[in-house]
């Protein structure tokens, strides 16, 4: 846990900011999530729309962590690294089950209320709203991550 | 915070967050509703997919009864995640 900030390329053009926490694994840790959140978008100078996405990424992918994996370790690590034009963000989830959000089916969004289903919508704007989205699975230990990447406007 | 009011003119106003952790209340909330309505969204600054998924069941619901949801006031950030849905092709937004 912890948070740094400053300056870290050898050759000193790009700017870092760093920050990772643990929340419990429950739906009541959206509070101080978004409340981690918006101190690291406020120290870093990102914008409000951006901070918007920020908050509903990590929402969207958390809350997949806690519903998919319920016999999980008590807590999901959160990693937030900021370059000069780039947001990245890691989950971390440990003694779970493997779940690749890459198997989600994707949301028919240009069809009539008649013919959308419930479901798969949070995916669909991760998807949608970050430049990458990677999942890792280690057997092993049973540590899954899912990693993010988007520009900052 | 969420904080969902009907006005004296019907209107449902929607104030603050609508994320995850708010959808128990809401959900009680929006079970009462039964007829066409507006929701005024002006004072919600944000809203995930947990909201917009009680938004379309509570839709899907009136829509087959022979009503509807209309909503007004979105902001920008919001009004993007609706288009990213594409519920603006399952609700009227003014």
């Amino acid at each position: 846990m912890g948070r740094s900030a400053g300056a870290a390329s050898a050759g000193g053009s790009l700017n870092l900011t760093t920050a990772s926490r643990h929340f419990k694994r429950e739906i009541a840790s959206l509070g101080g999530i978004f409340a981690f959140l918006a101190e690291f978008a406020v120290g870093n100078g990102i914008s409000e729309g951006a901070a918007f996405k920020l908050n509903l990424v990590v929402e969207e992918l958390f809350t997949n962590m806690v519903r998919h994996n319920e016999g999980g370790g008590d807590h999901i690590e959160l990693s937030l690294e900021r370059s000069d034009v780039m947001l990245h963000l890691e989950l971390t989830d440990v003694d779970v089950e493997p779940f690749d959000p890459a198997t989600v089916e994707e949301v028919p969004v240009g069809a009539g209320i008649e013919a959308r289903r419930p479901g798969g919508l949070g995916i669909h704007l991760v998807r949608t709203m970050v430049d990458s989205l990677d999942y890792s699975y280690e057997p092993a230990n049973r540590e899954m991550k899912i990693s993010v990447t988007t520009t900052l406007e | 915070m969420f904080d969902m009011t009907r006005g004296d003119n019907g209107i449902i106003s929607l104030k603050g967050r609508f994320d995850a952790s708010q959808i128990e209340a809401a959900r009680a909330f929006f079970e009462r509703i039964t007829e066409s309505c507006t929701l005024d969204f002006g004072e919600l600054v944000y809203i995930s997919s947990a909201g917009l998924g009680l938004l379309f069941a509570t839709q899907k619901r009136l829509v087959d009864a022979g009503e509807a949801m209309k909503l007004v006031k979105l902001n920008p950030h919001i009004r993007e995640i609706f288009q990213i849905a594409g519920f603006d092709n399952i609700f009227e937004i003014g």
